[in-house]
Order: C-alpha cells, then sequence, then structure tokens
C-alpha cells in the first residue's frame, strides 16, 4: 500500500523531521543510559489496519517477543508500541539501576520503563521539530513473551489504517535490540499534515 | 498549542487547590531536595512541610529505592518527558499506612505515581512534580476478582477433568458393549453351526463304517478274481479296475475320511473356543480356570499370531479364580494381539512367552513378548483412552484402558517391564477370591 494519505512533499518533510527528532532522542537517551546508542533511519509507510500484525511480526522477526504501548495525545495522537525480543531488555536493568534479580513485576516495569524513555525521547523530538504539543498515557504491557504474531490481535484494531514510523534501538556495546512503531490512525493524520505544512513554510 | 494564560485565578486559590486536593503532590529539584509538598503528602507520611521542605528527599525517606528512583527522576530532567510507577507491578513508591486501620484490607497503600517534568521558567525542567494517587481500593477490588477468577478456572478445570472421564467411560462402554455383541454374536454362529457340524460328523461316522464294508467285501471280490475263467468277464474286469486306479481308491478313501474327521474336530473346537471366549450364558461372576481361559484367547486370535511368533507356554498350577471370565480373555486377547504387533517382521519370527503362577493368595498370567519394547513415555501413557502407538486405523488405542478397567474390576493389578528393544513384560495379577468371597 503506497502512502496515499500524505504528500510527497510531507513524506519527505516527516521523513527529515524523524531523521533529526532520532538523532536528538539518540543524544538524550545515551544521557539517560550513559551508554551510546544506535539508531536506524526512520522507515515510513503506510498499512492497512490488517496489516498491522504481520508488519509488527516482520520487524520482531521469529520467536517470542514482548511489546509496551503507550498513547501520545495532543494535536499529534496515536499509539507508540516498543517490541522487544525475547529477554533482551534484561542487558538494561543495571542501566537504569535494578537490582540483579528480576522477578516477573520487575521484569515488566523494567519493560515499561525502557518503553517509556524511548517513546517520550522520540516522539518528544518529533513534536518539538514540529512546534506542537505533545503529551503520554503511562506506558502499558501490550503482550509478554507471546509469539510474534500474537503481539496484537487484528479484530482490536479499530482504525482503517495507520501511518507507521519504524525506527530500530541498539547500544553499541550490549545485546540489546528492540523496534519503535509509532502508529497514527487514519483520522488523526489531517492534523499531522498541518503540522508538516507549517514546518515546510517556514524552511 | 499555545503555552497556558496566566492563570485568571488568584496564586493564593491555586496553592490552595494543590493543598488541599486529595492527591499526593510534592515537588523535587536536580539535586531531589523537596520543593512542595501538599496536605496529602503530609497526612500520610506524617511529616509535615515544614520538616521536610529543603530537606533531600532519600534523607527523609531512606526507605526509597534510591538509585532506581534517581535515575527515574534524571530521566524526567533529561528527557522532559513524564514517568510512571504503577501499582500493579510496584505496589508502592511511599511507604504509607492504609486508611483502613478497622475494616482491615491490604497493609500499605497501592499508589499510582506520575513524574510530570515542570519548567518554572521555561527552557529546561527545573522541578519534578510527582503526584501519588491512592489505588488501595482498585488493588483490593483487582485482589477479589482475581481470587474469583481462580476459583472460576479451579472449577473449570475441574469440570473439563469430570467430562473427560465421562468421555473415557463412555468410551469404555461403547467398547464393552461391542465387545459384549461380538461375543453373542459369535455364540449364536458356535450355536449355529453346532447343529450341521453334529450330523455331518455322525453321517461320516456311517459313511466311514459303509467304507470300510465295502472294501473289505472288494477286497473279498479281487481274492476270488483267480477262480473267474470267463476270460472276456475278466478282461473287462481287469481294465475297469485299471481305469478306475482301484488300488489308489482303496488306499486314499480312507485317508479322506481321516482327514474330513480331523478337519470336524477342529471346528468343534473353534466353536467351543468361541463359546469359552464369550461366555454368553455366565456374564456373572464364576470360578474359572485361567489357563483354559487362556488357551481358547489363544485359539481365537490365533491367525493374528501364528505367522509373526512361536508361542511358548509355561503354565503353572492355577486354583480356580473367581473372575469375569470372559472380560478377563479380553484382556489376554488384547496383551497377545499386542505382543504379536510388536514383532517386527522384518526380524523374522519372534517368541511369545505365556506364563501362569500362584502366589498366596494371588494368581498371575504373563505375556512377554520379544518385540520392540516401549519407551518410558509410552510405558506411562500405555493406560491412558485413546493412546496408541498404532498407525492410523489399526488400534482404537482403547484395548489397554479396557483391559485396565477390567483388572481394577477385579481388584488386581498389571506389571510392565520393558525397555525398547528389549521387548516386554506384562503381568496381570488377580486375587484366588474376591473380597467378602468365604475361603473354600
Amino acid at each position: 500500500m503506497s502512502i496515499d494519505f500524505i504528500s510527497d512533499e510531507q513524506r519527505e518533510a516527516l521523513q527529515e523531521v524523524a531523521n533529526i527528532g532520532m538523532g536528538q532522542a539518540g543524544a538524550s537517551i545515551a544521557q539517560v543510559l550513559g551508554e551510546f546508542v544506535e539508531l536506524s533511519i526512520p522507515q515510513i509507510r503506510a498499512v492497512a489496519a490488517a496489516e498491522i500484525p504481520a508488519a509488527l511480526a516482520a520487524l520482531a522477526g521469529d520467536g517470542v517477543a514482548s511489546a509496551v504501548r503507550q498513547a501520545f495525545i495532543g494535536e499529534l495522537r496515536g499509539e507508540a508500541i516498543v517490541i522487544f525480543s525475547e529477554h533482551s531488555a534484561h542487558d538494561l536493568a543495571e542501566l537504569l539501576c535494578y537490582g540483579d534479580a528480576l522477578d516477573t513485576p520487575a521484569s515488566r516495569e523494567l519493560l515499561l520503563d525502557i518503553g517509556n524513555v524511548l517513546v517520550g525521547a522520540c516522539l518528544g523530538g518529533i513534536a518539538g521539530l514540529l512546534q506542537t504539543e505533545i503529551g503520554f498515557s503511562a506506558p502499558s504491557l501490550l503482550a509478554d513473551q507471546v509469539a510474534t504474531r500474537q503481539l496484537i490481535q487484528a479484530e482490536t484494531i479499530a482504525a482503517r489504517c495507520a501511518l507507521l514510523v519504524e525506527v530500530r534501538f541498539g547500544l553499541e556495546k550490549r545485546a540489546f535490540r528492540c523496534h519503535l512503531v509509532m502508529l497514527m490512525p487514519d483520522d488523526a493524520v489531517a492534523a499531522l499534515q498541518r503540522a508538516l505544512d507549517r514546518f515546510i513554510e517556514e524552511l | 498549542m499555545n503555552p497556558p494564560a496566566p492563570s485568571a485565578a488568584s496564586p493564593a486559590l491555586l496553592e490552595s487547590l494543590v493543598e488541599r486536593i486529595d492527591v499526593g503532590v510534592f515537588a523535587v529539584d536536580r539535586d531531589a531536595t523537596i520543593a512542595l509538598w501538599n496536605r496529602f503528602m503530609a497526612v500520610h507520611s506524617g511529616k509535615s512541610s515544614a520538616e521536610v521542605l529543603g530537606q533531600n528527599l532519600f534523607a527523609v525517606f531512606p526507605e526509597l529505592p534510591r538509585p532506581w528512583l534517581q535515575k527515574k527522576l534524571e530521566s524526567v530532567f533529561v528527557l522532559g518527558n513524564s514517568a510512571f510507577t504503577l501499582w500493579e507491578l510496584r505496589p508502592y513508591l511511599f511507604r504509607f499506612p492504609h486508611t483502613r486501620p478497622i475494616t482491615g484490607g491490604l497493609d500499605l497503600m497501592r499508589q499510582n505515581v506520575t513524574f510530570l517534568p515542570l519548567r518554572v521558567s521555561g527552557g529546561s525542567v527545573s522541578l519534578v512534580c510527582g503526584t501519588v494517587f491512592d489505588y488501595t481500593d482498585t488493588a483490593m477490588a483487582h485482589a477479589r476478582l482475581q481470587d474469583a477468577i481462580a476459583a472460576l478456572s479451579k472449577e473449570k478445570d475441574a469440570q473439563r477433568e469430570l467430562i473427560g472421564k465421562l468421555e473415557a467411560a463412555q468410551n469404555q462402554l461403547l467398547q464393552s458393549e461391542k465387545m459384549a455383541s461380538i461375543g453373542q454374536l459369535a455364540a449364536g454362529v458356535a450355536h449355529e453351526i453346532n447343529n450341521p457340524v453334529g450330523f455331518v460328523n455322525s453321517n461320516l461316522q456311517s459313511l466311514k463304517r459303509y467304507c470300510e464294508q465295502m472294501l473289505s467285501l472288494i477286497a473279498a471280490y479281487q481274492s476270488a478274481e483267480a477262480q473267474i475263467s470267463d476270460a472276456a468277464l475278466l478282461s473287462t474286469i481287469t481294465a475297469l479296475k485299471q481305469a478306475l486306479d482301484i488300488e489308489f481308491l482303496q488306499e486314499d478313501l480312507p485317508a479322506l475320511i481321516k482327514e474330513s474327521e480331523d478337519g470336524l474336530v477342529r471346528i468343534k473346537k473353534i466353536v467351543e473356543d468361541l463359546k469359552d471366549f464369550s461366555h454368553v450364558d455366565e456374564s456373572d461372576w464364576q470360578h474359572a480356570d485361567l489357563n483354559a481361559g487362556l488357551d481358547s484367547t489363544l485359539n481365537v486370535v490365533w491367525n493374528e499370531v501364528k505367522y509373526k511368533a512361536r508361542v511358548e507356554k509355561n503354565y503353572g498350577t492355577l486354583p480356580a479364580v473367581a473372575c469375569l471370565a470372559a472380560q478377563l480373555n479380553q484382556v489376554f486377547m488384547n496383551l497377545i494381539i499386542n505382543a504379536a504387533q510388536s514383532l517386527d517382521q522384518a526380524q523374522g519370527m519372534g517368541t511369545i512367552t505365556l506364563s501362569t503362577g500362584h502366589q498366596d493368595d494371588w494368581v498371575w498370567v504373563e505375556v512377554q513378548d520379544t518385540g520392540r519394547g516401549m519407551s518410558e513415555d509410552v510405558k506411562r501413557r500405555i493406560f491412558e483412552p485413546f493412546f496408541t502407538t498404532k498407525p492410523v486405523g489399526q488400534g482404537t488405542g482403547l484395548g489397554m484402558s479396557v483391559s485396565y478397567n477390567i483388572v481394577q474390576k477385579h481388584h488386581g493389578r498389571i506389571e510392565i517391564d520393558s525397555a525398547p528393544g528389549q521387548g516386554t513384560r506384562f503381568r496381570v495379577w488377580v486375587p484366588v477370591r474376591q473380597t467378602g468371597e468365604a475361603a473354600p
């Protein structure tokens, strides 16, 4: 499916904003974690609702994964999902000052904390560039150690289609890898278009 | 979105709102020095704002998880985004006593805490404001709900188990009904065959006697041939004798009759075995000779066995055993058929050894084979209904489970001795007398 609900010019602007935003986010995450962060170039595409589970599974690869979701609210609204492949998040326990022995609640809280930091930094960065206020809900666990195909159920998705922005995260010295996906429902894309148009005018 | 306009409400009003709102509100600067402490916090912590303002948060509350919380506050200062703790994962941040000293409940207040970045003079974050929400009631309701769900799912498991048992029982019922009707059919067929076999046998005895008489007459005639002087008659007789091959006929006739007699004996034996096996007239408890039962069972399944195995018998002397003979025969049949099917035909003829014995008040019947043997997993599951190692269509997976139940009904037990590649030995133990039955 092509991105037919934003123009080519808007798409380029979004790519630009996302690139810069990720750069800034990488710097501030590195400041919080105290380690160098690797961020991929954001990939932007539109997906139909029914394709979202498969798209997430394709990012996470085979096997088992967990996911954290967090809503972003404001002029831009939607949900961000952070996908962790099996146990990879344990690698970060030390960086966020968790104890050595992670019981189930603690390892879930760790996922939420990491998700909150990544989502806040990346989406906050994009919102800052687009000069719009953005707020976040408390993060919650979407899936805990399930097959990647079952991270999200297609039936539960209310939107018809969504704009998907995907970034891969890693830490230079660690095995930890995760994916951040920003999903905006089709009916919220108009606000994004307005914000992008403002951004283009000011260039 | 524009930053909120300076409030029309007076600072005094806002201050009073923060002070009185029924949510914990506090703020710390980057060094964790407390800059705001509302009444909710004062009431629940027992420390007034006068006591804590200007103090370090971790000095006032040494029980706080310091490295973790410092990291969390730092992330809010650096990223300028909110951070959260949820009661479900971290029951509380501050050790506040619960609000139900009388009616009881949880030991400490359950809390959701949100850490908000505050930019007092625009630009970077200068304070982090914590809002503490009391989730104790929610947590209690949640716990009750969890208990209810656990109870329900336990009940559901018990029901599922019962349904499983019901299904197994129903299948066993079907199986035993099937066996019973096969038994009835067999007995009916046996009965029907008995009549014609009776008159064929009787006629054959007469036929045998007549033949002997005819042959002795012919022998007498033959010895009188020398007395015949009519050359034409003699040559006719000689030609006829040659054409009929009379010598062969005289020899073969008794042999044919003997073979037919043997055949009849075998038919009678099979019919008897069928009747024994099904015990159609005797569905009640009886005292039976298990060696005889084992023999008649072996005859019934002989076709399954004869091309695959030699059968060795090693019978002890057994007392008559109180049993449902037809049902025990069904157990022996299952064991013998399984033994035959476990033999690998590529390895030539196997051996099935049938042994019986007697020890104290128990008798045992053993079926041993030189077949493939069973793994631990198979041994563990062998009595489960529908468990089968046979190809689809060959086994119902009910034989052993039905056998198990039959032996249980006799208050007996089945012992298994088997290992892969080592063959299998099943030993069925049954008591000579059932409880409540007087010793003879």
